[in-house]
């Protein structure tokens, strides 16, 4: 077991949490911040980093489970068409004005998005009395398409007012994070993380196969949709309370194997913690960086993401499974 | 008085399965596995023997007919009960798996919640793979990678064991290597075995062959009783000759093609 690299890991995640909440547009003393300091502390830059926490932790445990039961190294939570689901329902519910839930509204449609996107996904991928890998991926494709043309088409007919806040929605935006969404957020992702840490032997198994996994003794059909509910609930709320955010999902389940190897029961609480971090230190980048302008998480994730990713890529052993 | 080597582990009585509605790829197939067994099951490309190893397994559920083990239904076993009594390795492993070696042998160990005796240090031992415990999957060569699904395999513990063509794809020394290693293990552990294979030849060396053709069982018996000029000609659709050497040894040679087409 790798464990000097696990705990490097998890101590530079957790570290890059408790820095996030120091550092920023405007440092915080950790010892002796001021009243002004400590209402930035409280109000806006804990509410943020916790939530920038949380939801790399869905993305990189559904990236994770996805890539193992999908069997395919370029899944992450967005190909299976749920992140568009989400982006279509909040920016219809945005577009419209229509805000009867309150500040509730966005996230509260977004999530409705996203469950019934995966419940469609699931439909289309359901064959013979299971959930087939193949299926699953092409419906999210097709579907995922579908969504985001239908949200495209409301944001090009939308007078402008709405429409600046559904792009940088899209793109992931963090700047509108507070305390009153954390506890249903942190309540589905906490349910997805326990499925998928619960299960991470089946996952192991489905890995290997369907066959070794009947063979093995697991449900093939029955722990492949427990995992696909996991990951639907991790990315339905990630997406609601945050918007689309990409490559977490598919380059941190991938940077982690390249440090400890590919058993699913230390790539998934590590790959979380690793999300966490990750978003942490891209949002901490794009609210400080051209301050006091502040650039989507969703864009710094893509742009130290994608390199790295192009890195192992020239590596492959990394991606042989 | 029968012993418990007469007992049957496994039975398909009347068994029926079809990949397409209405129609039966087998239908009406009894067999059964006596404790310490070690059968070559034996049939031309297509004859079947895959569909009978899944229906075995549980993988497949039969049409018509039941599958028992020790007497009661197979489908009625909790899923980890089953994998420890009986466990199954198909013929197609994929080859860019990420685990190394002793991820991978440890997994024979997924249906227990009390681990058994046997650890997968000496799993890997059995199979000759100890000194490449830590080393990925993908760099070993197709010899060592079977022996690795075989030690999980046998780290299960089940009594039974199922192997879709194991020496597929590997050359005549690997295929020699690991026959002999599961003989022996099935000779040590008192295991049946029941194993998938094409090569007359190599069936030989087989105590007991089922003779498959179409999802039907030809013959079986020893290999001498069932691997005739006539029952070959049948499952194969070639002419052979059987001949027995000085030293006991038969061999079969391949003489011509019947020229007819090939019925599956």
């Amino acid at each position: 077991m790798p464990s000097v690299k696990i705990t490097l890991l998890i101590v530079a995640s957790l570290g890059i949490f408790f820095v996030s909440l120091f550092l920023g547009p405007t440092l915080i003393s950790p010892f002796s911040p001021g009243p002004i300091e400590k209402e930035i502390l409280f109000s806006i830059r804990m509410p943020r980093v916790i939530i920038a926490f949380l939801i790399g932790i869905a993305l990189g445990t559904s990236g994770a489970v996805l890539q193992g039961i999908l069997r395919n190294p370029l899944a992450d939570p967005y190909v299976l068409g749920i992140s568009s689901g989400a982006a279509f329902a909040a920016a219809l519910s945005l577009l419209s004005g229509f805000y009867l839930l309150g500040k509730f509204t966005l996230p509260l449609s977004a999530f409705a998005g996203a469950c019934a996107a995966s419940i469609m996904v699931g439909i289309f991928g359901w064959k013979r009395g299971s959930l087939l890998p193949e299926r699953l991926l092409l419906a999210g494709i097709g579907l995922g398409f579908l969504f985001y043309s239908a949200m495209m088409l409301l944001v090009s007919i939308s007078p402008s007012e709405g429409m600046r806040r559904t792009v940088l929605w899209i793109f992931g935006d963090l700047a509108m994070a507070d305390w009153s969404v954390i506890p249903y957020g942190l309540a589905f992702i906490a349910l997805g993380l326990g499925i998928s840490l619960q299960r991470a032997k089946a996952l192991n198994a489905l890995i290997l196969g369907d066959e070794l996994a009947h063979s093995l003794g697991f449900s093939v059909q029955k722990e492949r949709l427990l995992l696909f509910i996991s990951v639907a609930l991790m990315t339905g709320a990630s997406v609601s309370l945050g918007g689309t955010i990409g490559f977490i999902g598919l380059i941190i389940p991938h940077m982690v194997k390249s440090f400890v190897g590919a058993n699913s029961r230390y790539v998934i609480p590590v790959s979380a913690l690793c999300g966490g971090g990750f978003l942490c230190i891209s949002d901490l980048i794009g609210k400080t960086l051209l301050s006091p302008m502040e650039i989507p998480a969703g864009i710094i994730t893509a742009l130290i993401g994608s390199p790295y990713f192009l890195y192992l890529l020239r590596r492959r052993d990394v991606f042989q499974g | 008085m029968s012993s418990r080597a007469d007992l049957p582990i496994l039975e398909l009585s009347g068994v029926a399965f079809g990949y397409e509605r209405d129609t039966h790829f087998i239908s009406r197939l009894s067999l059964s596995i006596l404790n310490g067994q070690f059968i070559g099951l034996l049939g031309a490309n297509g004859s079947g023997k895959s569909t009978i190893l899944k229906l075995a397994s549980g993988l497949l559920k039969p049409s018509a007919g039941q599958v028992t083990l020790w007497g009661k239904s197979l489908h009625h076993y909790r899923e980890k009960d089953r994998a420890k009594l009986i466990s199954y390795l198909p013929q197609f492993l994929d080859m860019h798996i990420p685990f190394t070696v002793r991820e991978l042998v440890s997994m024979g160990l997924y249906p227990y919640d009390i681990l058994p005796d046997m650890t997968a240090e000496e799993a890997m031992e059995l199979v000759g793979l100890k000194g490449k415990s830590d080393v990925p999957l993908a760099q070993l060569s197709g010899g060592e990678r079977r022996r690795a699904f075989i030690a999980m395999t046998l780290l299960q513990g089940s009594g039974l064991v199922l192997l879709d063509e194991p020496l597929v794809n590997l050359d005549i020394k690997f295929q020699l290597e690991i026959y002999r290693l599961l003989r022996e293990l099935q000779k040590q552990k008192n295991i049946s075995i029941l194993m998938a294979l094409h090569d007359m030849n190599f069936a030989m060396q087989f105590e007991t062959v089922m003779l498959i053709k179409q999802g039907s069982i030809l013959g079986a018996g020893t290999p001498e009783e069932v691997l005739t000029k006539d029952t070959i000609r049948d499952a194969f659709d070639v002419d052979v000759t059987v001949r027995k050497q000085d030293s006991g040894e038969m061999i079969i040679s391949y003489t011509r093609d019947t020229g007819e087409r090939l019925q599956d």
